[in-house]
């Protein structure tokens, strides 16, 4: 088998000077302006009126009561599914009762959710314009260098990612561009930031990229849910606990402990 | 009635905030010391499959440093009772499963140290 | 503890940033020497690798480097209710501290606050014993 040659590159030293060491930078800061334009964009949010709170809030106990029933006595969790139920299924907490059987307002004429999709629209803007404006640039001042060399072989299908705008057919894919610095800083820059930031820092959009891709919790108090129907879902959930205590059985725990 | 697992984290529960502080430096720190590895995986001009073996190496002893002197020495003063010390030790303790104490770290900083490694390697070699 | 494990880190960095300076002289002497050699007996020059010393003092420095970030992370916090709180009572706020000796923010107080504030418990009598005392150091100081 013959052995394939190493190849060699001879680079200009200035590459580094006036190629990585600006992307690398520029990435950096980037990060850093992206963080505290969030922390300034983001408004504090608007405080409820007190219907609208007291329906939230409402449901909450009802669900902090099913999570938590099992410090209760029998006696007075009764007592409390029983209110919360009745109450759950004649709409006594729901904001406006006559609206009960209606389907939800759009959300996007209802006044008080535009402010939740500002929010989002600003945080994806800072997200988006940056990294567009620095690939152009890339593209524009930087694109065709060969400036780098990956420690590790990777197969050919990587070649049109990693030298895109080189375009040599021969060219080993280990040989990277600057585009696809760019890349590898966009991926590895979040402990960077999470040494430079704190830890719950804005700067990185992977974070954000991921936390969008999970799995959506639903969202409990957003536009478009209704909240009638969730307040019926919540009462059937209490109404099938069958409820035990933390201390049924404690005398017997006890003595188990009590080593003689 | 509830199965077994249900009725111990009803009678002894956890608190929450403690577990996110303990995985959030348990991150930072792995985050951190991934770029380190990076720099010495550059500096030594380890190739491919060494390379990687070098960081995993070395995310293992990492783990075993913050084991024994972070987590081990806390043991000493304050003595598990029985039922702790039966169940995972110390660990136990600070992290729910030992599982995921010693193979986090693994793939927490990996992009951090594909990038010092690229970067090191690509100075020291010019 | 704090300094300890800055000192150590940057120790550590030092011997880490020699290192890399050392391994960069080292392969551009390399390169210098294999150019000249082929020049002059046009015979190809072996890839020496990196120098022991050099190696053994990158590793070195990370270990050094290693204890010094493990030594300055913020102390765990025990995840069962009981210990927790248990802590707590015992240390108060000294147990929360991060590294720059403010008190973190998910720290809520003690849990068992209030068992100390029932009214069942309240000792009114020390309560009225203490208003009298304060009444007649407020008509102290006004005399």
């Amino acid at each position: 088998m013959a052995q394939v040659p190493v190849q060699t590159i001879h680079r200009d030293p200035q590459l580094f000077y006036w190629i990585l060491f600006p992307i690398t930078i520029v990435m950096i800061l980037t990060g850093i302006l992206r963080h505290y334009a969030t922390v300034l964009m983001s408004s504090a949010p608007k405080p409820l009126d007190l219907r609208s709170t007291r329906e939230q809030r409402s449901l909450l106990h009802g669900i902090s009561l099913r999570s938590n029933f099992h410090t209760l006595s029998p006696r007075s969790f009764h007592t409390r599914r029983d209110t919360i139920i009745t109450a759950y299924e004649s709409g006594a907490y729901l904001k406006d009762p006559e609206r009960k059987g209606q389907p939800p307002a759009n959300p996007m004429t209802d006044p008080s959710s535009m402010d939740g999709m500002m929010g989002m629209m600003k945080n994806q803007m800072a997200m988006i314009i940056p990294n567009t404006l620095i690939m152009s640039w890339i593209n524009a001042f930087f694109s065709g260098y060969v400036i780098m060399k990956l420690p590790f072989p990777l197969t050919i299908k990587f070649k049109s990612m990693l030298q895109a705008g080189v375009g040599t057919k021969d060219m080993d894919p280990r040989w990277m561009s600057s585009i696809s610095w760019y890349f590898l800083c966009m991926f590895g820059l979040q402990s960077v930031f999470n040494f430079l930031l704190g830890n719950d820092n804005a700067a990185s959009q992977m974070a954000q990229q991921m936390g969008q891709m999970g799995p959506q919790a639903p969202q409990m108090f957003g536009p478009g849910a209704d909240p009638n129907k969730q307040f019926l879902t919540e009462a059937e959930n209490l109404a099938v606990i069958e409820h035990h205590s933390v201390l049924d059985g404690v005398e017997q725990r006890l003595l188990e402990g009590i080593r003689v | 009635m509830p199965s077994q697992q249900e009725l111990d984290l009803q009678i002894s529960p956890l608190v929450q905030e403690s577990l996110v502080h303990n995985s959030r430096t348990l991150h930072n720190l792995q985050s951190l010391t991934a770029s380190l590895f990076g720099v010495g995986a550059g500096i030594l001009g380890l190739e491919s499959y060494s390379g990687f073996f070098f960081y995993l190496l070395f995310s293992l002893v990492t783990t075993l440093l913050v084991y024994a002197l972070r987590i081990a020495p806390t043991s000493i003063s304050s003595s598990p009772s029985a039922a702790t010390a039966a169940k995972g030790g110390v660990l136990s303790r600070y992290f729910r499963s030992p599982f995921d104490f010693w193979t986090a770290g693994l793939t927490n900083g990996l992009a951090g140290f594909i990038l010092t490694w690229t970067l090191f390697y690509g100075l020291v070699r010019a | 503890m704090m300094l300890i494990s800055k000192s150590i880190t940057a120790f550590g960095s030092l011997l880490l940033a020699h290192a890399c300076y050392s391994a960069r002289e080292h392969s551009t002497l390399q390169s210098f020497r294999a150019a000249t050699s082929a020049a002059l007996t046009s015979t190809p020059a072996a890839a020496t690798s990196l120098p022991i010393d050099i190696a053994i003092e990158t590793v070195v420095a990370i270990l050094v480097i290693l204890v010094g970030l493990v030594l300055g992370t913020s102390s765990l916090r025990p995840i069962q209710w009981r210990e927790w709180a248990g802590k707590i009572e015992r240390e108060g706020e000294d147990g929360f501290k991060d590294n720059n000796g403010e008190v973190n923010r998910d720290y809520m107080g003690n849990p068992f606050d209030f068992i100390e504030g029932r009214p069942n418990f309240v000792d009114i009598r020390k309560q009225r014993r203490e208003f009298t005392e304060w009444v007649k150091s407020q008509g102290e100081q006004q005399k």
